[in-house]
C-alpha cells in the first residue's frame, strides 16, 4: 500500500492536477472566508468549511479521482500494476490515501484563515476541530465514490461527470421525495460545523466510504475474470 | 518452471484460448508464435495472472497463480506489450517504483535498481522524464521494470516491436543473455526472430496449440523438397537439359537475368536428397560455370504457415476428420520425424492449402514484412552469417578463382 501511496501522491504534484485541485480549493475557501466572515464580521467559521465543502469539493474530488484507475486503464500501466505481487486490496488503498492525502494537504492550508481570524476575537477551537473532522469524512465518503466511478470506466471525463452526478443529484432528487435526502453528503456534514458529531451521520459517511471501497476492490478483482 | 494444465479463456461466447496445456523447463528461451488474435497475449496474460482463466490452472514455480498469487507473480518479471510506462517519472524513479511494487527489501533496493538501470544501459537517461524519451528507451525502461528484483520467470510480449535494426539486434542479444540464468517467454511475429533466440517455440492459432518444438525440428518437419539456388553463366543453355543428365532432379527453373549475364536458377529435389557435391561435378563438364550455389533453407517462416494453413483447413474439414488429424499434429508436434512419414498425404493437403487458402497466408507475409522492414538489412547480415545456412560461398570463391582459368582453356 505505501508504494502505490507514495507514487500517487507523486504523481498528484508531479502533474499539474495536484496544484490545480489545492489551486482551486483555495481561492473557493477564500472566496467564502470573504462572503461569510470579512462581511458579516462573523467568527463562525463552520460557514466556510461547509460552503467549501459543497461547492469546493464538488471540483476538486473529480480533479483527484478520475485519473486514478481510468489513466491505468487507458496507458495500459494497470497491467504492471495487476501483475505486480501486490493485493488489489493494497493498490486500492493506496490510490484512496493518496487522494485524502491532497485533500489533508488543503485542509492544513485552510488553517491560516482560523489563525487571522484569531487576531480579532476568540474562536471556538473544539468547534473548529470537529468541523474539519466532518469535513475529512465527507472528503472520504466523496473520495471513494469518484474512485469507483473511476474503477469503471477508462475515460477519465466520464469518471469526473459520474462523479459529480452521484454527488450533486440528491440536491435536487429531495424536491422529489426526502429519501434522497439520506445519501446527500452534504446532509450528513450539515451538524459538524456547529460542534455536533453526529454519530448517526458520522457512521453513515464511514460506511459509504469502507462500501465504494469495497465495491472497487471487487470490480477490480472481478475485471481479471471477465477480461 | 511453469506449467500450464488445459487452460481455457471465454470471453462471452467467445473462445480465446482453448484448452492448451504446455510446460515451460527452467532456463529454457520459449517463443510464442502465431498469427494476430490467435491468443498469445491472452496466454501471457493469464501466466502473469492479469487476467483469470476460465478453466484450468497455471503453476509458477510451484506456486498456482489463482491460488497463490503473491508468491507466484514474485517470480515473474513482465513487459507486457505497447510499453505502459508513466510518462510522468524517470526511469529512475518507475524502475524503483517497480522494485517497490515487486517486494524488493528497502535495503537492496537502491543498489538492485541501479544495477538494473546500468545493465539496460539507461544511466545516461535515468533522471530524463519517460515522456521524451525516445522508443528504444522506452521499451528498456520497460524491460528494466520486469527484471528489477531478480525473477526467474521474465515474460516479454512483443519485445522489439518498433526497434530499429540496431536496437533490435541489442534486444536480442540481450534476451539471449537473459536465457542463461532466467526462464524466459518471449511472443513475436518475427520468426526469424524465434529462430534466432529460442530454444523451443509454441506456435498457436485461433486459441489452439498446432505445435510445440525447437525451430530447427519444425523446419526439418515441414520440409518437403530440397532446393538449391545456382547462379551460372551458361553460354550453350545447358540448364535446361540438366535435369536428363541427373535423373534425381524434379525440376529446374529459371529465375532471373542477373546483370553481368549469369542466370539464376532452382534446383529443386526430394527432401532427403543432397545434390550440391554432384552439382559441382556434372556443371563443369557442361560447361556451364558455377557462380554460385546455395542450399536454401526451409526457414521457420515457411513451416508457420504451413501449420496454420493445415490448421485452417482441419476448421473446415468435418469433425471426425479432424480429430484424426489433430492427433497426427500431435503426433508431429512431439515426434516430428516420426510424424513426417505418417503425415505425408496430409501433407499434399497442406500444399493445395497453401495454394487455395493463400489469402492468410498473405496477411502473415504483409505482417512480417512490415515488422521486418525496419529490421531487414540487419537480417540479412545475420542470415549470412547463420552457419545453419550452410552456404558454400568459399567453394563458389575458389569457382570464381577457377574462372580465368577456364576463360583461357577455352580460348
Amino acid at each position: 500500500m505505501w508504494a502505490v501511496f507514495k507514487k500517487e501522491l507523486k504523481t498528484y504534484f508531479l502533474s499539474p492536477i495536484g496544484y490545480i485541485g489545492v489551486g482551486i480549493f483555495m481561492i473557493m475557501y477564500s472566496i467564502f472566508f470573504y462572503l461569510t466572515t470579512i462581511a458579516y464580521g462573523s467568527l463562525f467559521m463552520g460557514e466556510i468549511y461547509y460552503a467549501t465543502a459543497r461547492y469546493g469539493l464538488l471540483i476538486m474530488i473529480p480533479l483527484l479521482t478520475m485519473r486514478l484507475f481510468s489513466e491505468e486503464r487507458k496507458t495500459g500501466t494497470e497491467q504492471l500494476l495487476l501483475t505486480s505481487p501486490r493485493s488489489v486490496t493494497s493498490i486500492v488503498l493506496g490510490k484512496f490515501f493518496a487522494a485524502l492525502a491532497v485533500i489533508l494537504i488543503t485542509l492544513v492550508l485552510s488553517i491560516i484563515f482560523p489563525i487571522i481570524i484569531s487576531f480579532f476575537g476568540k474562536i471556538n477551537i473544539p468547534t473548529l476541530i470537529v468541523t474539519m473532522l466532518g469535513f475529512i469524512l465527507v472528503a472520504m465518503a466523496a473520495i471513494s465514490i469518484g474512485m469507483l466511478a473511476s474503477s469503471i470506466t477508462e475515460n477519465q471525463i466520464i469518471a469526473a461527470i459520474i462523479t459529480i452526478v452521484v454527488l450533486v443529484a440528491p440536491w435536487f432528487l429531495v424536491d422529489i421525495s426526502t429519501i434522497f435526502s439520506s445519501i446527500d453528503l452534504m446532509d450528513k456534514f450539515m451538524k459538524f460545523p456547529s460542534g455536533l458529531i453526529s454519530v448517526s451521520d458520522t457512521i453513515c459517511l464511514i460506511s459509504i466510504t469502507i462500501m465504494c471501497i469495497l465495491i472497487t476492490i471487487v470490480l477490480m478483482k472481478r475485471k481479471k475474470a471477465v477480461k | 518452471m511453469i506449467e500450464v494444465k488445459n487452460v481455457t479463456k471465454k470471453y462471452g461466447s467467445t473462445i480465446a484460448v482453448d484448452n492448451i496445456s504446455f510446460d515451460v523447463k527452467d532456463g529454457e528461451v520459449v517463443g510464442f508464435l502465431g498469427p494476430n488474435g490467435a491468443g498469445k497475449s491472452t496466454t501471457m496474460n493469464m501466466i502473469t495472472g492479469f487476467i483469470e482463466p476460465t478453466q484450468g490452472q497455471i503453476i509458477v514455480n510451484g506456486n498456482d497463480i489463482s491460488k497463490k498469487p503473491r508468491k507466484a507473480k514474485k517470480d515473474i518479471g513482465y513487459m507486457p506489450e505497447n510499453v505502459p510506462l508513466y510518462y510522468e517519472l524517470t526511469p529512475k524513479e518507475f524502475v524503483t517504483y517497480m522494485a517497490e511494487l515487486k517486494l524488493v527489501k528497502k535495503a537492496e533496493r537502491k543498489e538492485e535498481v541501479q544495477k538494473v538501470i546500468n545493465e539496460m544501459g539507461l544511466a545516461e537517461v535515468q533522471n530524463k522524464l519517460i515522456r521524451n524519451l525516445s522508443r528504444g528507451f522506452k521499451q528498456r525502461v520497460s524491460m528494466a521494470g520486469a527484471l528489477v528484483g531478480n525473477p526467474d520467470v521474465i515474460i516479454l510480449d512483443e519485445p522489439t516491436v518498433g526497434l530499429d535494426p540496431k536496437q533490435i539486434t541489442e534486444i536480442r542479444n540481450l534476451i539471449k543473455e537473459l536465457g542463461k540464468k532466467h526462464t524466459v517467454i518471449l511472443s513475436t511475429h518475427i520468426l526469424s526472430e524465434a529462430s534466432q533466440i529460442c530454444e523451443k517455440v509454441v506456435i498457436i492459432n485461433k486459441g489452439k496449440i498446432i505445435a510445440v518444438d525447437t525451430p530447427e525440428n519444425l523446419e526439418k518437419a515441414t520440409k518437403e523438397k530440397n532446393s538449391i539456388s545456382l547462379i551460372v553463366e551458361d553460354p550453350k543453355c545447358n540448364m535446361e537439359k540438366l535435369k536428363e543428365k541427373i535423373t534425381q532432379i524434379d525440376s529446374v527453373d529459371f529465375v532471373r537475368d542477373c546483370e553481368d549475364g549469369t542466370k539464376q536458377y532452382i534446383v529443386t529435389t526430394s527432401a532427403d536428397i543432397d545434390l550440391r557435391k554432384k552439382l559441382f561435378e556434372i556443371l563443369p563438364k557442361e560447361e556451364i560455370v558455377i557462380f554460385e550455389l546455395k542450399k536454401t533453407e526451409n526457414t521457420l517462416e515457411d513451416a508457420f504457415i504451413k501449420l496454420i494453413d493445415a490448421n485452417k483447413q482441419e476448421i473446415e474439414e468435418p469433425k471426425d476428420k479432424t480429430n484424426k488429424i489433430e492427433q497426427g499434429n500431435e503426433e508431429k508436434g512431439t515426434n516430428p520425424n516420426n510424424g513426417e512419414g505418417s503425415t505425408n498425404n496430409e501433407k499434399e493437403n497442406l500444399v493445395n492449402a497453401t495454394k487455395e487458402n493463400s489469402s492468410l497466408k498473405d496477411e502473415t507475409e504483409e505482417e512480417s514484412k512490415e515488422n521486418n522492414n525496419e529490421s531487414e538489412n540487419i537480417e540479412d547480415e545475420i542470415k549470412e552469417n547463420d552457419n545453419g545456412k550452410e552456404s558454400i560461398e568459399d567453394e563458389a570463391k575458389k569457382n570464381d578463382n577457377k574462372k580465368p582459368d577456364a576463360k583461357e582453356e577455352k580460348k
